[in-house]
C-alpha cells in the first residue's frame, strides 16, 4: 500500500524508511511535537506534504515558508521507560521536518 | 412554531453558565459587527449535527462492500471521500486499516484534532484529559476500559493526530455479516469502532 | 516537562469516564461559532490552540467548551475584533436577558 502524500515536498530531506530522531529541545511557545517524543528515534512511516508552520500560524504569521510534514513510526518499548503492552505495539506521530534529524 | 429569540437557551439546559454567557455575548458582538452572521452559525450547528455524523459508518460500510473504493481510500482518504461526493472540508484523512495483526486507535494528545467532517463531534471521552494521557502510553489498558481486549499477538498502533492529518479506522469486517447491504453494515460501525476504542459486533 | 498544558501525553492519570456525555445546546451553538470563525478566516485554529494553551494552569480547572470560549475571548480581544469594554457591555446585556 502506498501511504498517501496530500502535496508534493520534491525538496524534503528526509523519505519513507529513514531512520530519524526527533530533537530533544524545549523551546517555549506554540509546538506541535509532543513532548513525550522529543528525543525519540523512529522510523518515516510517509511524507505527508508541505503546510504553513503552525508555530507560526500560532502568533499571527502566515507560516511561509512552508514546511514538510512526516508520520513518523516509533516502536513503543523504545518510547516510554516501562511499556506494559506488546513488543510490537507501535505508535505514530505526526513531526515536522525542522524537528528531525538523521539517527 | 413559536418566535422566541433566536439565542434563548434550550429549556432543558437549566440555567446559563458564565462561560454560555460569554460565548453568546462573543456571537452576538461579532454578528452586530457584521463579521459573522447567526445564520451562519446556524448553518455550522446544523451540519454538525444532522449532516458530519451520519457520514463515517456509511463511508466505510462503502470501502467494505467495494474493494476498489476501499483502496481508494486507504490510498487518499479525503480525495476517495469527494469522489463519492462527500466534501471533507479542511480535513486531510488517512483511513487506517485493521487487520488480524495490526488494531488502530486515534487521539489528539495536544488538543482534539479529530475528523469532524467525516464523524461529528468528537465524544467527551475523547477530548478528556484521561483519554489524552494514557492511550498513548497505556493503549491496551484503557482499551479495556471501553470493554475492548486486543489479544498480544495483535499489535495495537496509536495514531497521535497532533498536526495537519485527521485519522480514521477501517474495522475487520466481521463473520456473519455476508451478504448484509450498505445500510446494514453501516449500522454496526458505530462511532467508537471508528475511532479504534471498540470492535463491530454482529 | 513541556511547559505547555496541553502536552499531557503520556502522564499518569486515573481511570477514564468511557460515556459519552454528549453536548449541551449552547455547547453546540458555541463549537459553530468557532467553526464559523475559522471558517470566515477571521481567527486561524492555530491561534485558538495557542490561546488555549496561554491559560497556563487555568487550563486544569476549566471544561473543554470553558476552555475553547475564554481562548476564544482573549483572542479576539488580541487581534482587536472587540474592546473589553464592549464585550462587557454585551455579557451585561446578555445576561440582563436570561434574568428576565
Amino acid at each position: 500500500m502506498t501511504p498517501s502524500t496530500y502535496t508534493p515536498a520534491p525538496e524534503r530531506r528526509f523519505n519513507v524508511g529513514d531512520r530519524v530522531r526527533v530533537k530533544n529541545a524545549n523551546p517555549p511557545g506554540h509546538r506541535r511535537t509532543p513532548a513525550y517524543i522529543r528525543g525519540k528515534q523512529g522510523e518515516i512511516e510517509r511524507v505527508c506534504g508541505r503546510f504553513p508552520n503552525p508555530e507560526e500560524l500560532a502568533y499571527g504569521f502566515d507560516g511561509e515558508p512552508r514546511r514538510v510534514l512526516y508520520r513518523v513510526q516509533f516502536k513503543q518499548r523504545e518510547v516510554w521507560g516501562s511499556y506494559a503492552g506488546s513488543n510490537h505495539d507501535l505508535i505514530e506521530v505526526e513531526i515536522y521536518e525542522h524537528w528531525l534529524e538523521p539517527a | 412554531m413559536s418566535h422566541a429569540h433566536p439565542h434563548d437557551p434550550a429549556k432543558d439546559d437549566g440555567p446559563p453558565s458564565e462561560h454560555e454567557i460569554l460565548s453568546r455575548a462573543i456571537q452576538e458582538l461579532l454578528e452586530e459587527k457584521g463579521l459573522l452572521t447567526a445564520e451562519q452559525v446556524r448553518k455550522r450547528m446544523e451540519l454538525f449535527d444532522a449532516e458530519f455524523p451520519q457520514r463515517g459508518s456509511r463511508v466505510i460500510a462503502h470501502a467494505w462492500a467495494n474493494p476498489a473504493f476501499r483502496k481508494r481510500l486507504l490510498a487518499d482518504g479525503k480525495a476517495a471521500c469527494a469522489e463519492w461526493g462527500l466534501d471533507l472540508e479542511a480535513d486531510r484523512l488517512i483511513a487506517v486499516e485493521n487487520t488480524p495483526r495490526v488494531h488502530n486507535v486515534i487521539v489528539c494528545t495536544l488538543c482534539s484534532c479529530y475528523p469532524r467532517a467525516l464523524l461529528g463531534m468528537p465524544p467527551t471521552w475523547y477530548k478528556s484529559e484521561n483519554y489524552r494521557r494514557r492511550v498513548v502510553r497505556e493503549p491496551r489498558a484503557v482499551l479495556r476500559e471501553f470493554g475492548t481486549v486486543i489479544p498480544d499477538e495483535v499489535s495495537i498502533r496509536v495514531h497521535d493526530s497532533n498536526a495537519d492529518m485527521r485519522y480514521v479506522v477501517v474495522p475487520m469486517r466481521p463473520k456473519g455479516t455476508e451478504g448484509w447491504d450498505e445500510e446494514q453494515l453501516a449500522s454496526i460501525l458505530t462511532r467508537d469502532t471508528l475511532v479504534g476504542v471498540a470492535l463491530p459486533k454482529v | 516537562m513541556s511547559p505547555n498544558p496541553a502536552d499531557i501525553g503520556g502522564q499518569a492519570a486515573g481511570p477514564i469516564d468511557t460515556v459519552d456525555h454528549g453536548m449541551k445546546f449552547w455547547e453546540k451553538q458555541a463549537n459553530a461559532l468557532r467553526n464559523t470563525l475559522t471558517s470566515r478566516k477571521l481567527v486561524r485554529l492555530d491561534e485558538l490552540r495557542r490561546a488555549a494553551e496561554d491559560l497556563g494552569d487555568r487550563y486544569y480547572r476549566l471544561g473543554y467548551f470553558e476552555r475553547t470560549t475564554e481562548a476564544m475571548r482573549n483572542l479576539l480581544l488580541e487581534k482587536g475584533l472587540f474592546t473589553r469594554g464592549e464585550l462587557d457591555g454585551k455579557i451585561e446585556e446578555v445576561r440582563k436577558r436570561y434574568d428576565s
